[in-house]
């Protein structure tokens, strides 16, 4: 196929549809109303016009394009058709077919009548016009083919340029035109309009200079560099403007948001999120020196000058200027910080434990000598020695978000390795807790949620069969609840299916097959050594290991996990940590001579043991607690302390993750200022123990692992009840 | 009729290169050695763009450029330089003299196509 054959084929084209045109507007003589005919009339003249463009038929295109336009203002209801607009229509088909035979007749030019003939054609379309078109617009240089369905200029989602060259841009040896036609490689001109607005009298015309400017609407993808670069070596001679289509406008102030932070500087951040290059901003720049040098020293914000030279849109600056008054926060607040080593902090919040005790044993024995202002001193003492413990814990408690965001990342790289679309919610983030949990809880996170991802949100397929939306999500929470630190992951898969754990787990051997478990001692199997129930094996998880490496982990940090899920609907992991792993407040009981600490912030209220229950207790192991059932622990059975009860028993009610229970002690000592000390490694596998602290007397008391202990009454609680049944 | 593009560069194979690239995208092209050889051939015959290198024996790219533009004929005729990255000061010297393209050595035959597009067309 070459250029002649394709010639021959327009010229064919061209004939059939103007046989089409002549038909329509005889038609249209008897039914002026109809709108298709209209249309369908606007569109040939609309091809044999784009075509000719492509061939370069130059005399074609400028006629066709002054017929096309009064075809547009019928179609629009701007002319009414008239048998006067037929005829002058029809003379209009006359001459664009005897155009076109010239063209097949290569080489013969229109003589002087013909030519005369047209242009009065012409001269009256556009009149008919009524001068409305006083900016001429001209046609394009290379059209872009519309399809059949189209027709008409499209106000759409294009590229806006705005090219004014310079008057020396031909001495330079550069044709304007080379450019726009470089530009249609790189995309589509969907429109060219040419501004002749600077052109002089014609006896004041020089040659050698360009005067003209032109307006593109400019159909690509391509980015705004690309489209700069098509007018590389022109941009000195000329003023460019690229706007970008509407729809990259959104996208734009998108990527701003989410702007690196790497740079503050208003230019940069622009360059970054592809608004504005390098040689608009240097232009800018140096527009910005030449008003300052004109202004007399006053410098203009960047913002302005590029609102002013028309490079950016205003409300595109307002969204950047927002964003860097963001990164400067964000700056000035880095700076506000000190950088401590770690280990430092460390040194001072065991000084202040010993401050502690010390403090706690200066007031046991200002106490006892009686002596009422002594006591007053050591009370105001202990009582800014607690605000210090307050103010030294602070310094190592950091916000989780940080820990969440980088999660982004994660499963954002995790779902494409998987082939799912999954979006993170992260809510929390401002949740604090002790710098040493963050540092060791990352890793559990970690496995848990790729696990989410893995196991728990299905294949996209799947989502839409169960009627759920196709992307996945993925949720991490942070709170505070009563004195622990809260952390969910929780996903809207499909959720644990309660009979596959259960066999999986009779076939590992970990419970028994008769064996009955609650839902939620089932969902807890899978932190058991050696489960998984995944079908298979992935790169990710599922060999098994990793669910009570995570368990484990957590219980290192004095934390639980557990697992709540609903077939079909998704799975929520829930990690509770305690704030803080170095001073706690304590609720001091003691039972005979032993002393023990409760966390208070698990402490709900204290009532006496009444005689009647006293005895009942011997039976079993709860009350009546205003009509609720309060499983107890006897710390004296449970510790083996070897003292006869005393007068009167107490029960400390405490609450953990939903679950109240009581402990049974002699005595209430109250609140207590607790520095945890940690259990050697010999009594790490005791059970209800989870440290121990120094009083203030020097002695030793143990600190109570309420969580166990809470299970162990409960469990009791159960059994007692099931053997009673 | 194809236009026709004149490659100034001492270096033989580079013109080779680059008039193979150019005679594949439809244009003619005339090779000349160094700036006086070019002025030799550029009489006589229509010729549409020049491409330059700048550090030439004989007669440099800038002197070479200059002397174009004197001649009636080549007013108009638009000019690529071939600079590199480390001669900055002699692209503004090659701008100056009126030489407003360039492209950067080393480059592959795309850019230069991508450059002469730009400029010309076949």
């Amino acid at each position: 196929m070459n250029m002649d054959q394709a010639l021959q084929t327009y010229i064919e084209e061209s004939r059939g549809l103007l046989d089409e045109m002549e038909s329509i507007l005889l038609r249209l003589e008897s039914e002026p109303q109809d709108e298709e005919t209209v249309n369908a009339m606007f569109r040939a003249a609309h091809t044999i016009k784009g075509s000719a463009g492509l061939f370069g038929l130059d005399a074609i295109v400028a006629f066709t394009h002054v017929v096309e336009n009064v075809l547009d203002e019928v179609r629009e209801g701007t002319q009414a058709v008239n048998g006067e607009l037929v005829e002058l229509l029809l003379k209009c088909c006359d001459h664009i077919g005897l155009l076109i035979t010239v063209v097949a007749e290569a080489g013969e030019m229109l003589d002087m009548e013909q030519a005369a003939a047209g242009e009065a054609i012409a001269a009256v379309l556009r009149s008919l016009m009524g001068g409305a078109a006083s900016g001429v617009a001209m046609p394009a240089v290379q059209e872009p083919r519309l399809d059949a369905s189209g027709g008409g200029p499209i106000e759409g989602d294009y590229w806006h340029i705005s090219l004014g060259f310079g008057p020396d841009v031909l001495r330079n040896g550069m044709d304007p035109i080379s450019f726009i036609r470089y530009l249609s490689t790189i995309g589509d001109i969907v429109s060219l309009r040419v501004d002749d607005s600077e052109l002089p009298e014609l006896n004041a015309i020089d040659p050698e200079s360009c005067y003209l400017s032109f307006s593109i609407e400019f159909k690509s993808e391509a980015d705004k560099k690309t489209i700069e670069d098509a007018f590389e070596f022109v941009r000195e001679d000329c003023r460019l403007r690229i706007f970008p289509p509407p729809s990259h406008l959104a996208a734009f102030v998108e990527r701003l948001e989410h702007a690196s932070g790497n740079t503050d500087m208003l230019g940069q951040l622009l360059i970054e999120a592809g608004i504005l290059t390098s040689n608009e901003l240097e232009d800018a720049l140096a527009a910005q020196e030449n008003t300052m040098a004109a202004g007399g020293g006053a410098k203009l914000p960047i913002g302005e000058v590029l609102v002013k030279e028309g490079v950016v849109q205003k409300e595109v600056v307002d969204v950047a200027l927002e964003k860097q008054r963001q990164i400067r926060d964000h700056k000035a607040q880095e700076a506000k910080f000190i950088r401590v080593s770690a280990e430092k902090l460390d040194e001072l919040i065991n000084l202040v434990g010993e401050l502690v005790i010390a403090g706690a044993g200066a007031s046991l024995l200002a106490h006892r000598s009686g002596d009422v202002a002594l006591h007053e001193s050591t009370s105001v003492v202990s009582g800014l020695v607690e605000e210090i413990r307050d103010g030294a814990l602070k310094l190592r408690m950091v916000e989780i978000g940080e820990t969440f965001n980088r999660f982004q990342r994660v499963v954002r790289d995790v779902s494409k390795e998987l082939g799912k679309d999954i979006g993170l919610e992260i809510s929390g983030a401002e949740t604090e807790l002790d710098k040493t949990v963050v540092e060791k809880i990352g890793d559990p996170l970690m496995h848990l949620v790729r696990n989410a991802m893995d196991h728990g949100i299905e294949s996209a397929e799947a989502r839409m069969a169960a009627g759920k939306p196709a992307k996945g999500s993925l949720r991490l929470n942070a709170y505070h609840d009563s004195g622990s630190i809260v952390i969910e992951v929780a996903d809207d898969g499909g959720g644990l299916k309660k009979e596959r754990i259960l066999k999986k787990a009779v076939e590992r051997g970990i419970i028994s097959p008769g064996q009955t478990l609650s839902d939620n001692d089932i969902y807890n199997l899978i932190f058991e050594a050696g489960f998984s129930t995944a079908d298979q094996v992935t790169s990710l998880s599922g060999r098994g290991v990793g669910m009570d490496v995570v368990k484990r982990n957590i219980q290192a940090l004095r934390g639980t996990v557990d697992i709540e899920s609903l077939e079909g609907h998704g799975t929520t992991v829930r990690i509770r940590l305690p704030l803080t792993l170095a001073i706690i407040d304590g609720f001091l009981v003691g039972v005979g001579k032993s002393a023990f600490v409760v966390p208070l912030d698990m402490v709900l209220e204290c009532i006496e043991l009444s005689d009647a229950d006293r005895k009942a207790a011997d039976t079993r192991n709860y009350v009546n607690l205003r009509g609720e059932v309060l499983p107890f622990v006897r710390l004296r059975d449970q510790f083996e302390v070897n003292a006869a009860a005393g007068k009167r028993e107490n029960i400390v009610v405490v609450q953990y993750g939903g679950q109240k229970a009581g402990f049974v002690v002699d005595e209430l000592m109250g609140e207590f200022q607790t520095v945890i000390k940690p259990l050697g490694s010999v009594f790490r596998h005791l059970r209800g123990i989870s440290g121990s602290t120094i009083l203030g007397t020097g002695e030793v008391a143990l600190i109570l692992d309420v969580p166990a202990l809470v299970q162990l009454g409960v469990a009791r609680d159960e059994q007692m009840v099931m053997h009673g049944a | 009729m194809a236009k026709t593009i004149m490659v100034v560069d001492d270096s033989a194979s580079l013109r080779q290169v680059v008039s193979i690239a150019l005679r594949g995208a439809g244009f003619d092209v005339i090779e000349a050695c160094d700036g006086k050889d070019g002025l030799s051939k550029i009489t006589g015959q229509k010729i549409h763009l020049i491409i330059s290198d700048v550090n030439m024996p004989n007669m440099d790219g800038i002197t070479f450029v200059k002397e174009v533009k004197k001649l009636a004929n080549y007013k108009f005729t638009p000019i690529i330089m071939l600079t590199t990255e480390s001669q900055e000061a002699k692209k503004q010297e090659g701008q100056a003299a009126g030489a407003k393209a360039w492209v950067v050595k080393p480059f592959q035959p795309a850019q230069m196509l991508a450059a002469v597009s730009k400029l010309i067309m076949p």
